[in-house]
């Protein structure tokens, strides 16, 4: 029952919040539901992580940050755990994940790195280099944007 | 429209959680030090001149229920702009790049991030993509998450 209410709420707001004084209560006039009910499971579906943040998606190319390096690491499986973590620790490194490797691809860690120019992004990875000893990577600069939009249910 | 320095001001902020209270916008105004009608005006500006997509609910799909990957193919210059239309028509698609090694040269240049409402769908989809381009796709889910979150430096 909860579970349903929340993918309304979700379906409700996914395309925006009502830019109004009161968005909250706007969204539960919508849909039949109190202020505080929809605060109160807004409040659960960020601590369960249902919802990461509830902000502002940013056109990030639009401001001039146009330098995107998914830069792909060998890490030897031993190293993983501790690398890591040293890697998200930067700011610029937006995105960090372990993937499967295969005959042909052994890059097995993913870090991917924002900046306003390829230097910034490229400063970021010398300090990865520096503080992790690793030197098995790859630059994938990004050349065209196919499509980006946010992810909907 | 430029960003004035008080709309980079606001951009910056709103990266991160919007309060959860009746006026977010007043909350908002008295963290920044604006005034809550500029707040509101100048995110409807920013939002109409496309330098923010949404404000809204940031959805983590797998803990909604959904699978999702990434995913790369090889596709050779003459087809790209056809294969990167095919993957594009999937809803489930968010995300959609043509990529070039830089320091080394890979031969895998289109990579995608696809969800869907099942394992099953998910992989029937990529089996779709393969079938109707002609390429292999290479799926390459997360096995360890060690981080995801989105935040700019404004400037």
């Amino acid at each position: 029952m909860t579970e349903d209410l929340d993918i309304k709420l979700i379906k409700y707001m996914q395309d925006g919040l009502p830019l109004t004084k009161t968005p909250y209560k706007d969204i539960a006039d919508g849909l039949g539901m109190t202020e505080d009910a929809v605060i109160e499971r807004l409040k659960v579906l960020l601590e369960n992580g249902k919802i990461r943040r509830l902000a502002a998606s940013i056109a990030h190319r639009k401001i001039g940050i146009n330098s995107n390096a998914m830069t792909v690491w060998k890490v030897p499986s031993e190293r993983v755990e501790e690398c890591g973590p040293i890697m998200a620790a930067f700011e610029e490194v937006t995105h960090c994940y372990e993937r499967p490797t295969f005959p042909g691809w052994e890059y097995n860690v993913f870090t991917m790195i924002h900046g306003y120019t390829d230097e910034e992004c490229e400063n970021v990875i010398e300090s990865i280099k520096q503080k992790t000893g690793l030197d098995d990577y790859v630059m994938l600069y990004s050349e065209r944007e196919f499509k980006k939009v946010g992810v909907r249910i | 429209m430029a960003l004035s320095e008080t709309d980079k001001k606001i951009l910056q902020r709103l990266q991160t959680n919007l309060p959860l209270t009746h006026r977010p916008f007043l909350d908002l105004a008295k963290e920044l030090e604006l005034d809550e009608d500029l707040i509101i005006d100048r995110v409807k500006s920013m939002i109409e001149e496309k330098y923010v997509r949404r404000l809204a609910p940031i959805i983590n799909t797998q803990a909604v229920g959904n699978s999702a990957t990434l995913a790369a193919m090889q596709v050779p210059e003459d087809r790209i702009e056809d294969v990167a239309e095919v993957i594009n028509g999937y809803s489930g698609v968010s995300h959609n790049y043509l990529r070039k090694g830089k320091n080394r040269e890979l031969p895998l240049n289109i990579w995608f991030t696809m969800s869907a409402p099942s394992q099953e769908k998910l992989e029937e989809n990529i089996k779709e993509i393969e079938t109707r381009t002609g390429f292999d796709v290479r799926m390459l889910p997360t096995t360890k998450k060690f981080k995801i979150g989105v935040k700019f430096k404004i400037y």
